[in-house]
């Protein structure tokens, strides 16, 4: 059977249950105790077999049965979760996400069985509940549905739990007062079913020839897009026998069993009254439960708490809140993207002719200008728009990382804890997609390198357990995400020995450097390939490769660290790529467009205020000094013939450094699209970052003031 | 690099003959996009010397090469006949060549191409794969690719 339509789908939801079973896990390890966890855990983990099982995927489905047995044994008290099984749990998932991967490349599971992991699984079962593995005669499909009734063997009159609402009460009495009979039914679909909507579908059809079926479990939306078990109940109004129905329906292919009954609205109603009470009273029960769960596992497990919560919810909701969202490929928005750019040049281009025709235009001119403002702020609106289509959560990509740092943390025999906030800050699509690596690095450069061992934090009067911090958050047009730990540091004197050692420079410049100097050269490519004498010179390990794919999303790096305290990686990425607020100068007639989020202020000066510092011009503003760049003799302009009197400065920052740009003249604030050089021009010392076309359809170049520093 | 200008059974392909200082240069048709007017250059620092910079050419930024810087000939004078001949090449963008003049549409069959001997001493023969025979003139032949590659070696 075709099942590959589906196959996209499954790969999306089979990621989530992983990826909300790992976060679980995880606060399960921390919580062993909690409830709502070890029941996420099993919803997670059947639904994962269910939808192996639909797709075909056989090893899958049953690596995914014999954990959700574990975890049936956990629910029911049976068994105690230990960090062997926590262990073994997380091998369970790195083999689903392996046959995950052989699903996306090859549409097939692959061949590997796993059969160490599921012996593994089964031996912690039989310890833990002290008897052999159980056959796992479905005890969790009875669990799963304990509303059922116990004496009433596999195929239950399930329509009996169905909830109805004032609306569809109201049609069952109608049409009974019809004189029709109302049935109750509730079909069983084979387990091994493939297209499960499919076959409800023919039921619901076949049933329909004889009557009108009123009331679905689940909702008939629900059933179409197959989030039901295997079983669906309805009620139907008819004037035929109910066996004729029931023979219909058995006559639907992979069909198990189909059972039903003549129901009479009132006994219907009472039953649905009693039933709801029950239900309120479970609810009052379940809130206790939570009350007093919630507590510990806010303390233990911050970071786990918003897929918890959603769980929490999801739990509670009952049915899942109707999906919102569309699907765009990628390449459609970057179509979109390029339009709404084109856009803007066209409107720039009618803005630069309202400032030039002004005279001739006479009473025009007013109503002329007021619409190109309008068509301004639509423009922008929509340029913003488009943006926050593709801005997604760095949540995907650092979702991981709890995981990875529990791995490296047995790994490496080091306690350590990961806090992360600002999951939610958004990024660019293609920005995000990127990022993963480089943070990745930088996690294990903290916990491999920076972090000490648990002894030397004793010494050091440090709590035993180290911390790494992921902060994520929007400053101005930039997010920033720092990456934190109170280890080591940086051994700064060590960094400097080993630069003059590799002769990059003599002992006495090595003197005049500043800390921040010496920690650059951890950036630099030779600098990593050293020799690993001692561990702090390992910190250069791969930083070159960190720095220079955060450089390529246009973004930096920089580091503080303090020796015996702990060292902060910031990482600063531009909200967008595409177009940018930037302030238009001119060098020698040439348009500049320097980005508006690097610049600082912007300041005149006499000439004579110019001092010199070892030979460099320097200006010294507001108790700083701060370094001059002549954009005119860094570009290679014409010398000017007489030096001007009165100099216009641009103080731009990168990080906590600053340097002013020295330009000819300001041209304003312009909103320009990035376009880039192309690869025939060497642009090898990426002062240039790019070009943008005006208004008037003059080129101007982009400058890059990040890489004057 | 002859293998370029190799083509079908019927073996005859156009050429665009531009002027280039005295000489007349032809390049096969197949690779120009367009010819547009000379027009105003924005220089990009640091870029090499052959490269006079970029321009708009409908929205899209093209870079624009001096043959002649890349040849060692005199630098080049604008004039009313100066075009931008603009070349598309697969993969690898578009391209902007300065000639002095554009003159005409050729079309040359095998027989009226002969191939020019490899020599090292003359920097300006790398960038020609063929001589073309058309009447009583002579046409050097652009090899495209190699104006290319030599540029993305650099």
């Amino acid at each position: 059977m075709d099942v590959s339509q589906y196959l996209e789908i499954f790969i999306d939801e089979t990621n989530g249950h992983l990826q909300n079973l790992s976060d679980c896990i995880m606060s399960l390890e921390k919580d062993p105790e909690n409830m709502d966890t070890i029941n996420e855990i099993f919803r997670a983990a059947h639904s994962l077999k269910g939808m192996a099982g639909t797709m075909g995927f056989k090893r899958m489905q049953r690596l995914t049965h014999d954990m959700e047995n574990v975890f049936q044994e956990v629910r029911s008290g049976n068994m105690n979760v230990t960090s062997g099984l926590v262990d073994v749990l997380f091998q369970c998932l790195d083999a689903i996400d392996a046959y995950l991967e052989n699903v996306k490349e090859s549409s097939d599971e692959g061949t590997d069985d796993n059969e160490a992991i599921i012996q593994e699984l089964n031996d912690i079962l039989a310890a833990g509940t002290g008897n052999a593995p159980q056959p796992a005669e479905k005890p969790a499909e009875k669990e799963e549905k304990p509303k059922e009734d116990p004496s009433g063997g596999r195929f239950q009159k399930k329509y009996h739990d169905m909830d109805l609402s004032e609306k569809e009460k109201e049609e069952l009495r109608e049409s009974e007062e019809k004189g029709m009979n109302l049935y109750g039914m509730t079909v069983y679909i084979q387990e091994d079913c493939l297209l499960k909507a499919a076959r409800a579908f023919l039921v619901f059809k076949a049933v329909e020839e004889f009557g009108n079926i009123i009331v679905y479990n689940p909702s008939s939306q629900d059933i179409e897009d197959e989030k039901f078990g295997f079983d669906f109940s309805f009620y139907v109004a008819s004037e035929t026998e109910l066996d004729r129905i029931i023979e219909v329906s058995k006559a639907v292919s992979e069909i198990e069993e189909v059972v039903g009954e003549k129901v009479v609205y009132k006994e219907l109603t009472a039953a649905a009254a009693k039933k709801e009470e029950e239900e309120a009273a479970r609810e009052a029960e379940k809130a206790r439960q939570e009350e007093t769960a919630v507590v510990p596992q806010a303390q233990a497990a911050p970071q786990a708490k918003p897929p918890q919560a959603q769980a929490n919810k999801k739990q509670n909701g009952g049915k899942p809140v109707t999906n919102r969202t569309v699907r765009v490929d990628i390449e459609k928005l970057d179509a979109l993207m390029n339009q709404v750019s084109e856009l803007i040049i066209a409107k720039n281009s009618l803005v630069s002719i309202g400032s030039t025709s002004d005279g001739g235009m006479g009473s025009n001119s007013q109503a002329f200008h007021e619409q190109i403002e309008y068509l301004e702020r639509i423009t922008t609106g929509l340029h913003e728009s488009v943006m926050k289509v593709r801005m997604v959560p760095i949540e995907s990509v650092v979702q991981k990382f709890p995981r990875m740092i529990r791995d490296l943390s047995k790994k490496l025999d080091k306690k350590m804890e990961l806090y992360m906030t600002g999951e939610d800050t958004e990024l660019d699509r293609t920005v995000v997609d990127q990022i993963g690596d480089p943070l990745q690095h930088l996690l294990r450069n903290s916990a491999d390198h920076g972090l000490e061992n648990a002894e030397t934090r004793k010494k050091r009067g440090k709590p035993e357990t180290g911390s790494i911090h992921l902060n994520a958050f929007q400053e101005g047009n930039n997010v920033i995400i720092e990456v934190s730990d109170d280890g080591n540091g940086i051994d700064t004197e060590n960094v400097k020995n080993k630069a003059i050692e590799r002769g990059l420079i003599t002992p006495e410049q090595g003197a005049a450097l500043s800390q921040k100097e010496i920690i650059d050269f951890l950036f630099m490519p030779s600098f990593s390939m050293a020799k690993q004498i001692s561990d702090v010179s390992g910190r250069g390990v791969g930083l070159d490769v960190v720095k220079s794919n955060i450089e390529a999303l246009g973004g930096d790096v920089e580091v503080k660290s303090v020796l015996g305290e702990g060292s902060k990686f910031t990482v600063r990425l531009p909200l967008t790529l595409a177009i940018i607020q930037a302030l238009m100068v001119e060098v020698r007639n040439e348009k500049y467009a320097i980005s508006l989020g690097s610049i600082e202020t912007i300041e005149e000066i006499m000439a004579d205020e110019i001092k010199f510092v070892q030979a460099k011009e320097v200006i010294h503003i507001r108790g700083m000094v701060i370094p001059l760049i002549r954009l005119d003799q860094l570009l290679d302009c014409e010398p000017e013939d007489e030096e001007k009197e009165s100099l216009t400065v641009i103080i731009v920052r990168k990080g906590d450094k600053f340097a002013g740009l020295i330009v000819d003249e300001l041209n304003g604030q312009q909103e320009i699209v990035i376009k880039s050089l192309g690869k025939y021009i060497n642009n090898s010392t990426k002062i240039i970052s790019g070009a943008t076309v005006l208004g008037d359809g003059e080129v101007a170049l982009i400058l890059d003031v990040n890489t004057l520093f | 690099m002859a293998g370029n200008i190799s083509v079908a059974e019927d073996g005859r392909k156009q050429f665009i003959v531009v002027k280039i200082g005295s000489e007349q240069y032809g390049i096969d048709i197949s690779y120009v996009d367009n010819i547009v007017r000379m027009q105003k250059i924005t220089r990009v620092p640091k870029a090499q010397a052959y490269f006079k910079g970029i321009i708009n050419l409908r929205g899209e930024i093209v870079p624009v090469m001096s043959i002649r810087t890349k040849m060692d000939l005199e630098p080049d004078v604008f004039t009313d006949v100066t075009r931008i001949i603009i070349l598309k090449l697969e993969e690898h963008g578009v391209l902007g060549l300065i000639v002095d003049e554009v003159k005409e549409v050729v079309t040359l069959g095998p027989d009226e191409i002969d191939k020019v001997a490899y020599d090292a001493k003359n920097n300006k023969s790398n960038f020609i794969n063929g001589v073309g025979k058309h009447g009583e003139e002579l046409i050097s032949l652009f090899d495209t690719n190699s104006i290319i590659d030599e540029t993305e070696s650099v």
